[in-house]
């Protein structure tokens, strides 16, 4: 199986430093991890992909388990949707993924979408573990969704796949893998600045979303009104006793599909 | 000269012969590690040096190991050496010779009933059994045997029958010991005095403290160790001195709270690894505590770490690098250096640190702080105090290094009663607040060579920008990289710990103390200041100056125990059946003592963490704080309450 990961210039969300994107890296370790559970069958074949001026700390991916890096060197402005396509077209590969959002720059997650649109790929979101599809040619994803539901999915490949970060963590990093890495650096051709499609509106105060049945009520009931239409349903027990909150927590989470005890 | 003496010569030849070309096969087996710079001159110059003042130093903690090692040690030596000398026919026609090679025999004998009088009827579990176990047999027979001989030459002849009987007695034994030259307990004799040549901290033995790790070649084609023959040969040396005493098990911190650590067995793997088709079978001493299943096999070309080798990895990263075990080391081995030459190439080859270790690694990288916090709000512990920036200054006669601890809430306490007691003693200082990165000592510690090297000459270069005199600290990690570790990538600064920064102003008079009323004071020496930099003195000469009564710990100075919070062990976490804090407490408590005075942000942050009734924990900052504001007139900061 070909997979190719989508690796952005990302910065550290507290020191603002140039850095990964760790929802990638999350990405890059469900893409190892697969190609190790199918390298019986077809030799899993993990590559990196990044357009941009320059690298920076990308190399990084290098020693979070990434044999292989591919540059697709353009313009700082340039739209890197163009040059992706045509590379992510002319590799061949099954299985496409990327972080949700990126983190530090635009963080719009819409790039993963207008390839899927130039590619004709179909596109799964919020990918929290990946594993391969009984039959041939298919690829099982265990979607993340709200409040820690997970869904399973079986997608036909080739797909791209966007990973949530509740996926399992990174592998941790190693030097001489980085040293050991290749990166493959190829000139992308001029790419115009990408021109979001996007319209811009003036600011408008957002409207106060406490319940209008409360207003005037007590306390507790605003309380109740705004926590139960912030989680969507529900139950709010208010100082109860710790068993019953105990049960309460376990049948909701049994409610939710999820395995209760140990 | 009688037949029977001839003979007990003719023996003792054979037995040197024999150990000779059995040494000489396990020296070939050193010969696989890499090549180390050794100065084979200096070293055998000092050897007798080393041997009788460095190395008995550290037997004579037991007294009774002590005596038994001169006369069995001495003895043998003594009595063979003579009985060798016997051949020439000058000398073994004197009878009064002969007297004194019995003598000398019986010296040894006496040291071999020693050893044997420790191990039976009920062997110490620190002492390993197996091939040690026949050891007394074996130094009794042959000291016995050559006692006879020589006691029947130096009547000449008249006791023959027993003659007879030693000569029998010595071949056994002396072949038996000779024997075991290669494998075992004789080979710590023969690699013991090449490892106190060849050793690869030499400066130990000229009184440095010579802790700091050697800076590794990034550039190297394989970074730290993965096979035996990765490992220096004088290191490879160093683990065939082990004469498994099990002074460092009784000493080591993780194998007493159960986690699967024991430096001694970790020696012997290290060692067995060395022979070709090596398995740890005749291991016969104290196990990895919870040992994790390992398949126990190895040799050069294999791999030293994994479930399919000699050592599981959970025992490397038990460790918390406090160097109990060295400090205890008769035969001066280096522990911590081959855990850490392991642990290199665990993280650095492979990324294999412990789950939980991965994401303070990562944060280090990305933005020079483990816990990911920014570098701005390390000062924010000190809110309404003022702490001046050197940025702003420019120079500063004293350098305030602030450490991680600074991020804590505890330990953020204690260094507002540096700052305040530095505000009182108006002394010129500063900090280098957003400029100030970790000082690499985690990802040191955590095998992340190329973490500290990045994070040390990125400080290095900060540093050079500001004038200062000195470096002071409250973090004796921060203190051991700053003093000792930054040296090889060309920052040397003077650096001090607030412990002896504090006393040195009490001693110029630049603090009043009051008398403190408070329940007695135990000291805890944390590892990085006491064993790592033999600074034991400075902080009980303080702690005395405050006038409040101290009792000292079964374990204390430098043979203190760790608290658990060094090398990263706090986040590899590897399970045991106890909390090493909680051992250390319990000394504490047995102590009677109602404070534990610690100086050290992780000892605080471990013994803090320990719950139920138990003495308080305070840094001694905060104690001299405490003393300063009763003797003071009203303390500054009860004047700018409002009313």
């Amino acid at each position: 199986m070909k997979i190719a990961v989508l690796l952005s210039a990302g910065r550290h969300s507290v020191s603002g430093r140039p850095a990964p994107v760790p929802v990638e890296l999350q990405a890059l370790r469900l893409a190892v991890d697969l190609a190790a559970q199918c390298g019986g069958q077809s030799g899993g074949d993990v590559t990196g992909l990044h357009a941009g001026p320059e690298l920076g700390p990308l190399t990084d991916a290098l020693g979070h388990g990434l044999a292989h890096l591919i540059h697709l060197r353009g313009e700082g402005t340039a739209d890197p949707a163009p040059a992706l396509a045509t590379a992510l077209a002319a590799g061949g590969y099954d299985l496409i993924l990327a972080g949700r959002a990126g983190q530090g720059g635009w963080d719009a997650g819409l790039l993963p979408y207008t390839l899927a649109r130039a590619l004709g790929l179909p596109i799964i979101a919020d990918a929290a573990g990946l594993a391969p599809g009984e039959a041939p040619g298919t690829l099982g994803v265990e979607q993340a969704l709200a409040r820690g539901a997970r869904r399973r999915l079986v997608v036909r490949l080739p797909a791209l796949v966007t990973v949530h970060s509740a996926a399992p963590a990174p592998l941790p990093f190693a030097f001489a893998g980085m040293r050991r890495g290749r990166v493959e650096t190829r000139e992308a051709p001029p790419a115009p600045a990408p021109a979001p499609d996007v319209e811009e509106r003036a600011y408008r105060p957002r409207p106060k979303l406490i319940a209008k049945a409360a207003t005037g009520a007590s306390a507790l009931e605003r309380l109740r009104a705004a926590t139960e239409a912030a989680s969507g349903g529900g139950r709010l027990l208010v100082d109860p006793a710790p068993e019953e909150a105990a049960r309460e927590i376990l049948a909701h989470l049994r409610a939710l599909g999820l395995p209760a005890g140990r | 000269m009688t037949d029977l003496a001839f003979l007990l010569s003719l023996t003792v030849l054979a037995m040197v012969l024999l150990a000779g070309a059995l040494a000489m096969r396990r020296a070939g087996l050193w010969r696989i590690g890499r090549a180390a710079k050794v100065d084979w001159t200096a070293g055998l110059i000092a050897l007798p040096k080393r041997y009788l003042v460095d190395v008995h130093h550290v037997v004579g903690r037991d007294r009774y190991a002590a005596r038994m090692h001169a006369l069995a040690a001495g003895g043998l030596l003594a009595g063979s050496g003579l009985a060798l000398l016997g051949l020439i026919p000058a000398l073994g026609d004197i009878r009064l010779f002969w007297w004194l090679t019995a003598l000398a025999f019986a010296a040894a004998f006496a040291g071999g009933a020693m050893v044997g009088r420790r191990r039976l009827p009920v062997k110490p579990a620190r002492l390993s059994g197996g091939r040690f176990q026949i050891l007394p047999l074996l130094l009794a027979a042959y000291s016995g045997g050559g006692f006879l001989v020589a006691l029947d030459a130096s009547l000449g002849g008249a006791l023959w029958p027993l003659g007879l009987l030693g000569l029998a007695l010595a071949a056994v034994g002396g072949l038996g010991l000779a024997w075991q030259i290669d494998r075992g307990p004789m080979r710590h004799a023969f690699a013991g005095a090449a490892h106190l040549v060849a050793h690869p901290r030499p400066g130990r033995f000229n009184g440095e403290r010579a802790t700091a790790l050697a800076a590794l070649d990034l550039d190297a084609p394989r970074l730290g160790v993965a096979l035996p023959e990765d490992f220096a040969f004088n290191r490879l040396i160093g683990f065939d001195a082990c004469i498994q005493c099990g002074r460092c098990e009784v000493a080591c911190p993780a194998f007493a709270a159960g986690q699967p650590l024991n430096p001694k067995r970790l020696i012997q793997d290290l060692a067995a690894s060395l022979q070709p088709g090596a398995t740890n079978a005749a291991y016969a001493g104290s196990p990895y505590p919870n040992a994790r299943p390992v398949a126990g096999v190895g040799g050069p070309g294999l791999p030293i770490v994994g479930a399919g080798a000699m050592i599981h990895p959970d025992t490397l990263w038990s460790c918390t690098t406090c160097r109990a075990c060295v400090e205890e080391c008769p035969m001066m081995i280096e522990h911590v250096d081959a855990i850490l030459d392991l642990r290199r190439f665990q993280t650095l080859e492979l990324g294999a640190v412990p789950a939980r270790a991965a994401a303070p690694l990562m944060e280090l990288r990305y933005a020079d702080e483990p816990g990911g916090r920014p570098l701005t709000s390390r000062t924010d512990f000190a809110a309404g105090l003022t702490l001046p920036l050197i940025a702003a200054k420019g120079e500063a006669e004293v350098l305030l290094w602030l450490g991680e601890g600074a991020y804590e809430l505890r330990y953020g306490r204690t260094l507002r009663a540096l700052v305040t007691l530095l505000h009182k003693a108006k002394v010129d200082f500063a900090v280098l607040g957003e400029e100030e990165r970790d000082c690499g000592d985690l990802a040191r510690r955590l095998g992340d060579e190329a973490s500290f090297q990045r994070l040390a000459r990125a400080n290095i270069d900060t540093l050079s920008r500001y004038r200062f005199a000195r470096i002071l600290t409250a973090d004796p990690h921060a203190l051991h990289a700053l003093r000792n570790e930054y040296r090889d990538f060309g920052g040397a600064y003077e650096v001090v710990h607030h412990t002896a920064f504090l006393d040195e102003l009490a001693a110029a008079g630049r603090l009043a103390f009051g008398a403190l009323d408070e329940a007695r004071v135990t000291y805890h020496d944390p590892c990085y200041l006491g064993r790592y930099n033999g600074e034991v003195e400075a902080p009980r000469r303080l702690l005395d100056r405050l006038g409040i009564a101290r009792l000292e710990m079964e374990r204390s100075g430098k043979r203190s125990m760790c608290c658990g919070g060094g090398g990263g062990a706090p986040v590899s976490d590897i399970e045991g059946e106890r909390r090493i804090p909680d051992i250390r407490m319990a000394q504490a408590s047995a102590t009677g003592a109602g404070i534990v005075a610690v100086a050290c942000p992780q000892c605080s942050a471990m013994l803090e963490g320990v719950t139920g009734e138990r003495p308080a924990v305070h840094d001694i900052a905060e104690l001299v704080l405490m003393a300063v504001e009763k003797a003071g007139p009203t303390p500054a900061r009860s004047a700018q309450v409002p009313a």
